[in-house]
């Protein structure tokens, strides 16, 4: 399969106000994703691992300056018009974020927000694209979907809100999806269920996925090939199997040996 | 606590601007007997010199009476200042005074002074102050600043009663609590100096308040008696000859504009320096 | 929400109760009376003097007058204006709705252009629009709206004829000019002084919610929003402006009181004869029931006009989370 994504040299450096000297965040990342491939991105907190997700996207806030190449379906993020950013965020490449509620506007019913996608990008008829948020909150496996979508961000559960964001995100079928830490503020049993959901509908629609997170347990479940992120750069890129059996960089190590005993418990 | 909060404000170029301005107006009016080329009340030719335009003699022109006008407004400063600073300083003490009293004190205390604010807060300032001035009939500068100031003081004793509030919870005043700090010590060497950059605000506010009250009371007559000089008499003596002398209204509108705005600036990045160290903390 | 609304209108009758208390005192101690200039002359004999004060209540005691006064009030009947010669509430029937009108078309004017100068603002954020708008709405805020309206008037009005300059309009014979004709003519003499007051609550509408929208740029869910794909305006429309405007209505409402007494001012420069106008009247006349009368209206409109911002604002504050 021909080559998704390519992030190539990418150095992201924090400029703070007033101090003359930025402060590094990554330094010299580079790394691909072909299509359907699922990819995990593995590294502690400060590790600059949000902000690689959110520079995919183009989205990195107003301070942090980016250098290097995102390739994404033939398009140079860093350097694109914003208007072709905007046509393909949601459509081909879409986000789902670590903290769901405050990720939600609360003066907008969830399936309104849900809707949005389709009419952000092209479509007129507001009862089109309202039903098709609804059947697609169905398939986020929400229950009721048809009511659910009336309500409020704060009058659902966590679980609940993730999925609205999810089904907010597969809308419009995108080629790859970024997921920040997407189960880390749910509750374990939760957690277990979203993660599921991400994984059956990575399969169903063929998509890749690049997964963030600090857990090496939620990454080698659910992604093919891992990378990790040690003081902005990045240590390791290998197959996850590969990597759970013989971690080449001591920090690797370090992460794999902290799940070791979890594994061999079962 | 406080001092960090100023410091801020010293490398601030749109604050730094506001307090040179503010310093600049403060020291004209200071200064206008030197600086005032004629004598603000002198009617020299006033049938001659009578609304001449502007000109190296009369850089503002001269008014109906061949009063020159920027002798008018130099002097004019020491007194709309002079009121204007009054009735603030009046109006940031009570305000301090009454909104720590209510910190303090906490309940029928806190309730009565907070329902008098919250009543008083809904009642416009102006026709306030219109109706005392017109039952008292004309007044006298020091009962002007009286008055200003008495009715100016919701605002400071709002924001100095929540901050001081706030800093009550905090465990350094526990904690000089704990250790039986008299409640008036409490609130000279702790809370009045953390709530220092607020009530700098409230000072910055009240006084871009008071300022264009002056000028409205002097405008309906019944501000600042004439001949005196106020900003708002000569802005009163321009407004008859709007079509014909327009640039009589412009110095006192500018100066009104600049010293208000200067004013509003500083309370702006006062609030801003606040913002900024609160979330450092 | 309802109790939020009956504490308001409790708050609202005492403020109203006070103020009309504190009138009445104030007026007490005011010399002269109505008739003081017409009566009070060498040439006018005590005993018509008496009668005439006898007549309207004059002679009575500072409490009892007050009772009455109350009493009056309480029936709706705010008493007789000597210098108009009609019944108070008549006067004030004919000046409120023209003060509304004024104070009204200004709040609706400027609060929409103060929202959207606000949306540009943040929407160039640190980028000429900005500067250029944050540099107007500072001059708005700091220009008193009574110089304002002067200059307007002075250059508008006078100079360039694009607008008359005092009075009201409209009020043409009934039989000579049909309706359209004199509404026109009724906004035509608006512009200015609605215009002027307008703008300044524009420039203080603009900065709250300039500051308002940039604090919320900063949530997470404005991110989702471009993440969408939204365009920059739809995430400013629909995201952003929802969730910060409910402070900037709030902060409205305790700017009114001041803009009231702003309205006042202008109302007697442009001659627009309404509350404010009949109060500058009725202080020079000594007409006490209808100072009284202005100032209580003028009060209460400014209460009235909170309680409903405070409400509004309620409504579109953002929800508060409910754990669960």
């Amino acid at each position: 399969m021909s080559t998704l994504l390519a992030v190539e040299g990418l150095c992201l450096d924090a400029m703070r106000e007033a101090s003359a000297s930025p402060t590094s965040i990554l330094r010299d990342v580079s790394f691909s994703l072909r299509e359907g491939e699922t990819i995990g991105v593995l590294g502690a907190s400060g590790s600059g691992k949000t902000s690689l997700a959110l520079s995919l996207l183009a989205l990195l806030p107003p301070g942090i300056m980016a250098r290097g190449r995102i390739t994404f379906e033939g398009h140079e993020m860093l350097t694109a018009t914003r208007g072709a950013r905007r046509t393909l965020r949601g459509r081909r490449l879409s986000m789902v974020f670590q903290e769901p509620l405050s990720a939600l506007n609360p003066r907008q019913r969830v399936g309104a927000q849900v809707a949005e996608v389709a009419q952000a990008h092209g479509e007129r008829n507001a009862v089109r694209a309202r039903r098709a948020a609804v059947e697609m909150l169905g398939r986020v496996g929400l229950a009721d979907a048809d009511r659910l979508a009336q309500r409020f961000p704060h009058e659902l559960a966590g679980g609940e809100r993730q999925r609205v964001l999810l089904a907010a995100a597969l809308l419009l079928d995108p080629a790859l999806l970024v997921a920040d830490e997407p189960t880390s503020a749910l509750d374990v049993t939760v957690q277990a269920q979203v993660l599921q959901l991400l994984r059956a509908q990575q399969r169903e629609r063929g998509m890749a996925l690049l997964l963030v997170s600090h857990d090496l347990g939620v990454i080698a479940t659910t992604c093919e090939r891992t990378v990790v992120l040690y003081d902005g750069r990045l240590v390791e890129d290998a197959p996850t199997r590969q990597l759970l059996r013989s971690p080449e960089h001591a920090h690797s190590r370090a992460l794999v040996d902290a799940i070791r005993p979890a594994e061999r418990a079962e | 606590m406080a001092a960090p909060t100023f410091q801020r404000l010293h490398r601030d170029r749109a604050a730094q601007i506001a307090g040179g301005v503010l310093a600049v107006v403060a020291l004209a009016a200071l200064l206008a007997p030197w600086l005032a080329p004629f004598d603000p009340t002198a009617q020299p030719d006033p049938v001659g010199l009578r609304l001449a335009a502007p000109s190296i003699a009369h850089p503002l022109g001269t008014d109906p009476f061949s009063r020159d006008v920027l002798s008018r407004m130099l002097h004019g400063a020491r007194v709309s200042l002079g009121v204007a600073a009054g009735a603030m300083l009046l109006s940031v003490t009570l305000g301090t005074a009454l909104g720590a009293l209510a910190a303090m004190r906490g309940g029928w205390v806190d309730s009565l002074v907070s329902g008098v604010v919250d009543v008083l807060i809904a009642m416009p300032r102006l026709l306030v102050v219109i109706a005392l001035v017109a039952t008292f009939g004309t007044l006298s500068p020091w009962w002007l600043v009286a008055l200003i100031g008495g009715s100016g003081w919701l605002t400071t004793a709002r924001i100095v009663r929540a901050e001081m509030r706030d800093h009550l919870q905090r465990e350094y005043v526990i904690a000089a609590r704990a250790l039986g700090a008299a409640p008036w010590r409490i609130v000279w060497r702790h809370l009045l100096p953390a709530a220092a950059p607020q009530m700098a605000v409230a000072a910055a506010l009240a006084l871009a308040a008071v300022i264009p009250l002056e000028a409205a009371l002097s405008f309906v007559g019944l501000g600042i008696q004439p001949p005196l000089p106020s900003w708002g008499n000569v802005l009163l003596d321009g407004t008859d000859y709007l079509t014909s002398a327009w640039w009589l209204v412009l110095a006192p509108v500018g100066a009104v504009t600049l010293t208000v705005g200067s004013a509003l600036v500083l309370a702006d990045r006062l609030r801003a320096a606040i913002a900024s160290e609160a979330r450092e903390q | 929400m309802a109790r939020l609304l009956l504490a308001r209108l409790f708050h609202a009758a005492v403020v109203g109760a006070i103020v009309a208390t504190s009138v009445f005192l104030l007026l007490q101690f005011a010399p002269g009376d109505p008739f003081a200039t017409a009566l009070d002359g060498a040439d006018v004999p005590s005993t018509v003097r008496a009668e005439w004060r006898a007549r309207y209540g004059f002679d009575r005691p500072p409490g009892e007058r007050f009772l009455r006064w109350a009493q009056a009030l309480a029936h709706g009947e705010l008493g007789y204006s000597a210098s108009r010669h009609r019944t108070v509430a008549a006067v004030v029937a004919d000046a409120v709705p023209r003060t509304l009108l004024l104070v009204g078309t200004a709040l609706a004017l400027g609060f929409a252009a103060g929202i959207g100068i606000a949306l540009l603002q943040v929407r160039h954020h640190q980028r000429w629009p900005d500067r250029l708008l944050g540099a107007l709405t500072l001059l708005g805020v700091a220009l008193p709206e009574f110089l304002l309206a002067l200059l307007a008037m002075t250059w508008l009005g006078a100079r360039w004829r694009l607008f008359p300059v005092a009075g009201i309009g409209g009020l043409g014979d009934p039989a000579a000019w049909p309706l359209w004709e004199r509404a026109l003519d009724l906004l035509w003499h608006l512009a200015l002084p609605a215009g002027v007051l307008a703008l300044a609550v524009a420039a203080r509408v603009a900065r709250h919610q300039r500051a308002a929208l940039l604090q919320v740029m900063h949530e997470d869910f404005i991110r989702t929003a471009r993440a969408k794909g939204l365009g920059e305006w739809d995430v400013l429309r629909r995201h952003a402006l929802p969730n910060a405007i409910g402070p900037v209505i709030a902060l409205l409402g305790l700017a009114l009181p001041s803009l009231v007494g702003g309205a006042v001012l202008i109302e007697r420069i442009f001659g627009w004869p309404g509350m404010g106008l009949t109060l500058f009247d009725a202080l020079l006349a000594r007409d006490y029931p209808l100072v009284l009368a202005a100032v209580l209206m003028a009060t209460l409109l400014a209460v009235v006009a909170r309680t409903v911002t405070d409400v509004i604002a309620d409504v579109v504050a953002p929800r508060r989370v409910r754990e669960r």
